[in-house]
């Protein structure tokens, strides 16, 4: 009896790190949230964007502030509109917090990027903080109602 | 046979009607088409804006406060170095001593002193007149905001957040006011702070394009004699007073 609780105390104990998440609070994008997700190729074909969007976009930077071009197919608002990823309450998850679409490349090809001190991280109009899934994601937000109405019946946060 | 039946006045009259159509009426549709979203800026449009300081009301920050909004300058609640692109002066004419309120912004100078001391050529000037900085070549060393004899530029001192898509900027940089260029390169043709204005009733700010004869501001030069600060500096300034 002794000897089985000593064990099962041990088998515990080496467990428990497995049970603790170090991520507990951080803001989870659900997978598939992003419009992107849905979408089968990005403006150019997926192995000229993986090698050359910077070059794309370091163009349309300065079309756009020198001669006032604002086509959106190269731009960064609309990478950012299209890549950003949204938690389960239907909040936009900053494209360059750890785990998301910009930074899960630029950690491991140690790329330190500075476009994120300047420009917006999640599509943000003026006079509103932070766009909600549900207002320019029509196509999203039913799955994400879905998800939630799961959430709140499992009593997840 | 049709052509053998066609007399002389009708030839005439089909004709001066054709010509009507062709070239006539164009002109008098006035052209409010914006431009392209892929076509270049061209000298061809001349934004200006023009401020009756008789209507602009003591008091009043409606501008001020538009202009807050719409590119997110929020500060850090620090008035001496917080950012501010528009604000409200008070000045005092020595000679006459009347006492006028009126918002100063940057003047869009056709000949910008910002542009001529900037190491970098980040200061430039837009082929349709707007001064504005290249924040991805700017280099922070604020001579241009020494250059400035109208005090309009402002340096960022700290870490933003929270910016908007529509009006990047951040630490290190040098920025000023730029006719709302995000907006007017998105077809319109009214700033922030002159809607504002006209939605206080008090539309002492005018905004429009100097070569189109039918433009807001063409008509409020118009109507009332204006002139431009300091014009001993021959700047060429974009934006004019009136009544000062």
């Amino acid at each position: 009896m002794g000897q089985n609780f000593y064990r099962y105390l041990f088998l515990f104990i080496i467990l428990t790190p497995l049970n603790i998440s170090s991520h507990n609070n951080e803001p989870h994008s659900i997978k598939g949230s992003s419009k992107a997700d849905s979408m089968t190729q990005c403006v150019e074909p997926t192995e000229i964007m993986q090698k050359e969007h910077f070059v794309f976009l370091y163009h349309q930077r300065d079309n756009t502030v020198i001669d006032g071009i604002r086509t959106k197919q190269h731009s960064l608002a609309n990478c950012i509109d299209c890549h950003v990823g949204y938690d389960e309450k239907g909040v936009a998850i900053p494209i360059n917090s750890e785990g998301q679409f910009c930074q899960t490349c630029h950690v491991q090809t140690a790329v330190n990027i500075d476009c994120f001190s300047c420009h917006a991280t999640v599509p943000r109009d003026k006079g509103m903080k932070r766009i909600k899934a549900s207002d320019n994601n029509n196509h999203l937000s039913d799955k994400i109602k879905d998800i939630t109405t799961y959430y709140h019946s499992n009593n997840y946060e | 046979m049709n052509k053998n039946n066609l007399t002389r006045r009708d030839f005439l009259i089909k004709s001066a009607s054709l010509m009507t159509v062709v070239y006539i009426i164009p002109d008098l549709v006035s052209k409010t088409e914006a431009k392209p979203l892929d076509e270049k800026v061209s000298s061809k449009t001349k934004w200006a804006m023009n401020i009756d300081v008789d209507k602009c009301t003591k008091g009043c920050t409606a501008c001020v406060e538009a202009c807050i909004e719409e590119n997110g300058l929020y500060g850090m609640d620090r008035p001496e170095t917080d950012s501010q692109w528009i604000r409200k002066l008070t000045l005092k004419d020595i000679k006459t001593e009347k006492i006028v309120e009126l918002p100063m912004l940057c003047q869009h100078c056709e000949n910008p002193p910002c542009c001529d001391v900037c190491p970098t050529g980040a200061s430039f000037r837009r082929e349709d007149g707007i001064v504005m900085v290249n924040q991805h070549t700017c280099i922070g060393c604020r001579y241009c905001m020494m250059a400035c004899p109208f005090k309009a530029r402002s340096f960022v001192h700290e870490n933003l957040t929270e910016q908007l898509t529509s009006a990047p900027r951040g630490k290190g940089c040098v920025e000023s006011c730029n006719f709302c260029a995000n907006r007017i390169d998105h077809g319109s043709d009214m700033t922030a702070c002159e809607e504002a204005c006209q939605k206080e009733g008090h539309k002492a700010i005018t905004f429009g394009d100097l070569s189109n004869p039918k433009s807001r501001v063409n008509e409020s030069l118009a109507s009332k004699p204006s002139r431009r600060l300091r014009s001993d500096l021959k700047l060429k300034q974009r934006v004019t007073y009136s009544g000062i």
